[in-house]
């Protein structure tokens, strides 16, 4: 019954682990351009050889990056029935339209071959890798850094007039106040049960009803949130934010030596990924 | 300095951006009516609420927060195409501006009704205009879906944004700050 409340337990946006690690220790601008390749080119590929290299990569990270495997396994944990319906799903229908490759069973609309086994398997290995990889780089990076990076991979576009200072400073709101709110609302919704309220339990084609039963929590959280935006504006405007000036930032980036190299090293993996034909 | 990113519009945009991603992310985006999907979303709400209260700008800009989270939260390949996750969520809030803007004069309430009950169809036909032209589902699919859990998540949107709305304007904190409009 309690578990039903437990809203932040939901939530991991912004866990970070700082254990100092190498890859803490990378440019977070580069951390990022990595990934999107590398989850691009994991993506793309369709072989037994490049996934299992694509899976020893992710966990090699972890290993490297001194974040025990369990963090990244528990965001995988929640998706194993998924992982599972889904394969046993596509092995069944998927048949008829991957048919290359040797026929191990048909029997009515039920046709397994060598390429829709294959498809099972990689599909299932690459949302693992985009898993473990994603948890390395929001576990290794705050989200202050990642805000950073994404700003200043992103200021080419303020040539054409995009305001991309402003942009980021909008994720940087929506992300710190996910968890704050997510706290507020457990709060909230323990008050309304303990004063006995309902969440839906009226019969099931009364649409209005059930509507208005989730309205004494709906209502307070969009209140919490604009009372707490008012605030804020009132924060910045009292500290004379001026949206659209030039300012300089609180921390620079300077990419050396060692980033380069793991650009290098990222780019090379991803374009083996992309371009090697891998023999299985 | 109408029309551009003020300091209102960025931190409004931040927080509903917020509720968003919060919707999405726990079971509360959902409310259980009997729709082809078994619930209704509500996750979309933010993005009306910014159009209605700020304008289109913040209006989109909830949106693409929106349709990113859903697109990152995603558990059905449909939605991790960003094409039907992210694009169509750009026009929730731009319609429910155009449509509140248009009708206010007559009716401040019915403008926000009629805001909310089109911005939640742009929603839902779009991303299945969208599931049609990417080939996820054939149009008669499409039609059934449209019907059977458009039209019972309109309502709920209507009632909801409606609710919302009129709650915190005459909750009667308003604006704390008295500068907001001269900046």
């Amino acid at each position: 019954m309690a578990s039903e409340f437990e809203l932040s337990r939901n939530i991991t946006i912004g866990q970070y682990v700082p254990t100092d690690s190498f890859i803490h220790r990378l440019d977070p601008r580069i951390k990022l351009l990595i990934f999107t390749v590398l989850v691009l080119a994991i993506a793309l590929n369709t072989s037994y050889v490049g996934n299992a290299l694509g899976l020893l990569l992710s966990i090699y990270l972890f290993w490297a990056s001194k974040i025990p495997v369990s963090y990244g396994l528990s965001g995988i944990k929640p998706a194993i029935p998924f992982i599972i319906i889904l394969a046993v799903l596509q092995l069944i229908f998927q048949g008829n339209v991957f048919s290359g490759g040797t026929v191990y069973f048909e029997y009515g609309f039920i046709l397994i071959t060598s390429e829709s086994i294959r498809l099972v398997i990689v599909s299932a290995v690459r949302f693992v890798e985009i898993i473990l990889l994603s948890s390395v780089l929001t576990l290794s990076t705050s989200t202050t850094e990642l805000t950073h990076a994404i700003q200043s991979l992103l200021s080419p576009l303020k040539k054409i007039k995009v305001p991309v200072h402003e942009l980021s400073l909008i994720i940087t709101i929506a992300i710190r106040f996910v968890p704050t709110f997510a706290i507020e609302m457990e709060k909230m919704m323990k008050a309304q049960a303990s004063r006995g309220a309902d969440f839906g339990s009226g019969e099931w084609w009364r649409i209005i009803q059930r509507t208005k039963d989730m309205l004494p929590i709906i209502i307070p959280l969009f209140n919490i949130a604009l009372s707490r935006a008012e605030d804020l504006i009132l924060a910045m405007e009292s500290r004379c934010y001026t949206p659209g000036n030039d300012r300089s930032t609180y921390s620079v980036y300077k990419a050396l030596g060692r980033d380069y190299l793991v650009l290098f090293i990222g780019l090379l993996f991803s374009l083996l990924l992309l371009f090697y034909p891998f023999p299985y | 300095m109408k029309g551009t990113l003020t300091v209102r519009n960025i931190v409004i945009a931040g927080v509903l951006g917020a509720v968003a991603i919060l919707l999405g992310v726990t079971r509360l985006g959902y409310i259980p009516v009997p729709t082809a999907a078994g619930n209704a979303t509500i996750m979309h709400i933010p993005a009306i609420i910014g159009g209605i209260m700020q304008g289109p700008i913040v209006g989109a800009i909830v949106g693409i927060i929106f349709g990113v989270s859903s697109f990152l939260n995603a558990t059905v390949p449909l939605f991790k195409d960003p094409l039907v996750a992210i694009l169509p969520r750009l026009f929730i809030g731009v319609v429910a501006w155009l449509v509140y803007v248009g009708i206010r004069r007559k009716s401040e309430y019915f403008a926000i009704g009629t805001a909310a009950f089109l911005g939640t169809l742009t929603n839902t036909v779009l991303v299945l205009t969208m599931a049609v032209v990417r080939g996820y589902m054939g149009a008669e699919v499409a039609w059934t879906v449209a019907l059977t859990s458009g039209i019972p998540e309109a309502v709920v949107g209507t009632i909801v944004t409606l609710a919302v709305v009129l709650a915190w304007k005459q909750i009667g904190k308003g604006k704390k700050s008295r500068i907001s409009e001269d900046l």
